[in-house]
C-alpha cells in the first residue's frame, strides 16, 4: 500500500472528511488551490490503527466537515445542505433562515447566490472500479439520489412570500418601486446563474452514476437552457424597464431597449467565435487531464501492488501455501480498491477487517468477514476486537479448517461478534481452564470490560466463539 | 466445504433427471472457461455469452435450468439481461456471480429477480450445490448476501410503510439469515434452529420474495444511508 492507491481520478475529489475544519462559510475554500496530491492520502487497505485511545466519538464534534456545496439532498444548489452540515445544525433550521433573510431587503436571496458561487462544491467519491464499470455501462443504472420533499418546498415557498407580504405591508420592507425590480433582477440573475452550474452539476451526475430524467434539462447547451437564458434575460430587461417606467421615462422605453439589445447583439457576434473556441479548449484540456491522472493512478497502483505480488510469486513459485497467501492478499487489496467502501474512520467495522486481514496474512486461511451494522470504537469494543481476532487467530492456528467465518452484528445496544470455524473443534471443559489463550485473552478479556465470551464446540462439527459487548 | 452444503437429495434428483443445463455468462472468457472445467462434469454447459445481448439471445434460445450471470456485464449489466429474459420467459432462473462486494449491484441483481448470489471465489463444489438448489426453486444465500440483506432490513429502513408484511423479516427468518451470515450451511441452520432443511429452504425463500417486493423507496434510502448509490 502506498501514497498513490486512494489517489482519485479527479484532482478536487477527495474525502473531507478526515481533515480538521479550518475553512469559513465566507468561500475560502473555493479561492484555495486544490490540495489533494499533497494531502496525505488514506490507503484503502490499511486500514487505521486499532489502538486509537481516545474517544472517537469526541474528536468527531471536534472535526466539523468543510462547507460544501451538497448535491445529495438539495432542493437548489445545496448550499442550505453543505451549510447545515458544516454547522451541524438541522438543514430546516438553514433553508428557514434564508427565506428569512430573503424577506429582509432580499439578504438571503444575495447570501444564497454568493454562497453557491463560492462555496466548491462536495466531491463524489466512488470506487474507481465501480466508476469504470459504470462509465462502461456494465453496470445498472442507478436509481435517483435526490427525491425533493414538495410537500416542505411548498411549505417553504408560502412561508416566504407570506414573510414577504407582511414586510411589504407593515412597510419594513424595500419600498414598493424599488421592490419589483429588485425581485425581477434576482429571479432573472438567478435563472442564468443555474443554468451555469447546472452543467457542473450534470458532470458530477454523470459520475454518480446518471439520471436520465434530469439529463434534457442540465445538458450542456439543449434547447431548456437556451429557454432559461432567454427569459432569465427577458426579467432582468423587465427590472430595468419597471425602473425605466417608475422614472416617467416610459416613452424611451423601447428605444433604450433597441440600443440596448443591439449592443448586445453586436457584442454576442464579435465574442461568439472567441467564446465557442475557449469552452471547447477548456473541456478538452479538463477531459484530458481527468485520462492523464486516471492513467497515472492506475500505473502507479498496478505497479506498487500487483507487480510487485507477481514479482513474488514467481520467486516462491515452489510454495504453494505462500502463493495462494500471496494471491489471496493481493485479490483482497485489489478488490476494496476497486469496490470497497471506504473505511475511513476508527470503526468496528474498520477495525475488524483489519484484524481480519492480519490474520489472513499471517496464518493464511481465509477469513470471511460479515458485518451487520457499525459503531464507533471504544475502549470496550476494542477490547471486543482484540478478543476476537484472538479467537480468529485460535482457529486458524488449532482448528486446520480451511475458512474461517466472521460474523459482527451492531444493534442498539449491544455488538455481538461470531468466529466459527469447521476444523476439528475440542472438549471446552477440560481444555478452557488451563489454556491461557482461550481463557486470558478472550473469556478473561471480555469479562473485565463487561462483555462476556462463550464458546462451543464439539470434536466433529468446529469450534463457534460468541462475544458479545455492551456498546 | 462441497460436503457441508451438499444435501444428498438433490444430488440424488438430478441424477435421475439428468445433469441440469447451464448456461454461462461472463464477459472474462478465462473465467468461463475455468468455471467450465469446474462444473463441467456434473453440470452440462449450454452455451456461454460475453455480453447482455448475446445473453439474451443464447438464453432465450437453450431455455437452460439455470443461469450463471456476472453482475457486471457490457451492455447494461446483469439486471439488463434478467429484466429482457424475464419479459419473455418469466420462469427463467438465474444465479448471480460476481467479484464486487457492493451491496447495491448484489441487492439490485437479486431485486431484478435473480434467486440467489455467490461470489466467484466460490469453490466448484459449492458452485454445483448452488446451481443444483437455485435449480430446485430454493434460494442460494452466500454469508455475504445475508449480512446485507439483514443490514437492508435493520434499523435504517423498518420504518412506516405501505406494505407493512413484506418489509419486515418475520424473527425466524432473521433467525435463519443470521446463522447463514455467521457461514452456516443450509444443513447446519437447520440442526441449529431443530427445522427441516425444507423448513431453512421455505424461510429464504420467503426472505427473497420479501427483498424482491418490498417498497423500492426504503431500500433505495438504505443504500443512500450507506452512500452507495
Amino acid at each position: 500500500m502506498t501514497a498513490t492507491d486512494s489517489s482519485q481520478l479527479e484532482p478536487d475529489t477527495h474525502h473531507e472528511t478526515g481533515r480538521p475544519q479550518d475553512a469559513h462559510v465566507d468561500g475560502q475554500g473555493a479561492q484555495s488551490p486544490p490540495t489533494a496530491r499533497t494531502e496525505s492520502p488514506q490507503p484503502t487497505a490499511a486500514l487505521p490503527p486499532v489502538s486509537v485511545g481516545s474517544d472517537s466519538s469526541q474528536a468527531d464534534s471536534d472535526e466539523r466537515p468543510r462547507a460544501t456545496r451538497v448535491a445529495e439532498g438539495a432542493w437548489l444548489g445545496g448550499v442550505c445542505t453543505g451549510l447545515a452540515r458544516h454547522l451541524g445544525w438541522p438543514v430546516m433550521a438553514v433553508r428557514i433562515a434564508f427565506v428569512a433573510l430573503a424577506t429582509f431587503q432580499f439578504i438571503g436571496v444575495i447570501a444564497y447566490g454568493a454562497l453557491w458561487l463560492l462555496l466548491p462544491p462536495e466531491p463524489t467519491v466512488k470506487a474507481p472500479g465501480l466508476e469504470s464499470a459504470s462509465r462502461a455501462g456494465m453496470r445498472a443504472e442507478s436509481k435517483s439520489k435526490r427525491r425533493i420533499d414538495w410537500g416542505m418546498l411548498l411549505a417553504l415557498i408560502a412561508l416566504g412570500i407570506g414573510l414577504l407580504w407582511i414586510m411589504q405591508n407593515t412597510g419594513l420592507g424595500i419600498s414598493s418601486k424599488l421592490f419589483w425590480p429588485v425581485a425581477f433582477a434576482c429571479a432573472g440573475a438567478a435563472l442564468v446563474w443555474r443554468q451555469a452550474d447546472s452543467t457542473q452539476q450534470k458532470r458530477w451526475r454523470d459520475e454518480a452514476g446518471g439520471k436520465a430524467w434530469l439529463a434534457p434539462f442540465v445538458a450542456r447547451g439543449g434547447w431548456p437552457s437556451l429557454v432559461r437564458v432567454i427569459v432569465g434575460l427577458g426579467l432582468v430587461g423587465a427590472a430595468f424597464g419597471i425602473v425605466l417606467a417608475q422614472r416617467g421615462q416610459i416613452s424611451h422605453l423601447p428605444e433604450v431597449m433597441a440600443m440596448t439589445m443591439l449592443a448586445l447583439a453586436g457584442l454576442a457576434i464579435v465574442l461568439a467565435p472567441w467564446l465557442h473556441r475557449s469552452r471547447s479548449a477548456l473541456n478538452q484540456a479538463r477531459a484530458e487531464k481527468v485520462r492523464a491522472d486516471a492513467r497515472a493512478d492506475m500505473a502507479a497502483h498496478l505497479h506498487d501492488s500487483v507487480l510487485q505480488t507477481l514479482a513474488m510469486i514467481q520467486r516462491q513459485a515452489d510454495d504453494p501455501k505462500a502463493v495462494q497467501q500471496l494471491a489471496r492478499r493481493q485479490e483482497r487489496e485489489l478488490r476494496n480498491w476497486l469496490y470497497g467502501d471506504w473505511l475511513h474512520e476508527a470503526t468496528l467495522k474498520a477495525a475488524l477487517t483489519a484484524a481480519a486481514a492480519e490474520v489472513e496474512d499471517e496464518r493464511g486461511v481465509p477469513v470471511e468477514l460479515v458485518t451487520v451494522g457499525d459503531c464507533d470504537t471504544s475502549d470496550s469494543i476494542q477490547a471486543l476486537v482484540r478478543a476476537a481476532r484472538e479467537a480468529m487467530v485460535n482457529a486458524a492456528k488449532h482448528s486446520d479448517a480451511d475458512k474461517i467465518d466472521v460474523y459482527a452484528e451492531v444493534d442498539e445496544d449491544s455488538v455481538e461478534v461470531f468466529v466459527r470455524d469447521r476444523g476439528k473443534g475440542f472438549d471446552v471443559d477440560a481444555v478452557a481452564e488451563d489454556r491461557m489463550g482461550v481463557k486470558g485473552s478472550i473469556i478473561d478479556r471480555m469479562a473485565r470490560h463487561g462483555g462476556s465470551a462463550t464458546i462451543r464446540s464439539a470434536p466433529d462439527g468446529g469450534t463457534e466463539v460468541r462475544l458479545e459487548m455492551k456498546r | 466445504m462441497s460436503e457441508t452444503m451438499s444435501e444428498p437429495s438433490s444430488q440424488t434428483a438430478a441424477a435421475q433427471r439428468g445433469p441440469y443445463r447451464v448456461v454461462i455468462v461472463d464477459d472474462h472468457a478465462m473465467f468461463r472457461t475455468g468455471v467450465k472445467a469446474e462444473i463441467g462434469r456434473s453440470v452440462a454447459v449450454v452455451g456461454e455469452a460475453a455480453d447482455a445481448d448475446r445473453a439474451i439471445a443464447v438464453i432465450l434460445q437453450t431455455r437452460p435450468d439455470v443461469v450463471l450471470l456476472d453482475v457486471h456485464l457490457p451492455g447494461g449489466g446483469g439486471v439488463e439481461v434478467i429484466r429482457k429474459v424475464h419479459e419473455k420467459n418469466p420462469e427463467q432462473k438465474f444465479l448471480a456471480l460476481s467479484v464486487s462486494d457492493a451491496a447495491e449491484d448484489v441487492i439490485g441483481v437479486i431485486r431484478a429477480g435473480a434467486r440467489g448470489y455467490v461470489t466467484k471465489s466460490i469453490s466448484g463444489g459449492e458452485l454445483i450445490d448452488a446451481i443444483h438448489r437455485v435449480a430446485e426453486g430454493d434460494a442460494v444465500f452466500s454469508p455475504r448476501l445475508a449480512g446485507f440483506v439483514l443490514d437492508a432490513f435493520s434499523g435504517s429502513i423498518d420504518l412506516a410503510t405501505v406494505d407493512e408484511d413484506l418489509d419486515r423479516l418475520s424473527q425466524r427468518e432473521r433467525e435463519v439469515l443470521r446463522l447463514i451470515a455467521r457461514g452456516y450451511a443450509y444443513k447446519e441452520v437447520a440442526k441449529e434452529l431443530f427445522i427441516s432443511i425444507k423448513t431453512v429452504e421455505t424461510h429464504v425463500s420467503s426472505v427473497l420474495r420479501k427483498l424482491q417486493l418490498s417498497n423500492r423507496h426504503q431500500l433505495t434510502r438504505w443504500a443512500t444511508d450507506r452512500r452507495l448509490v
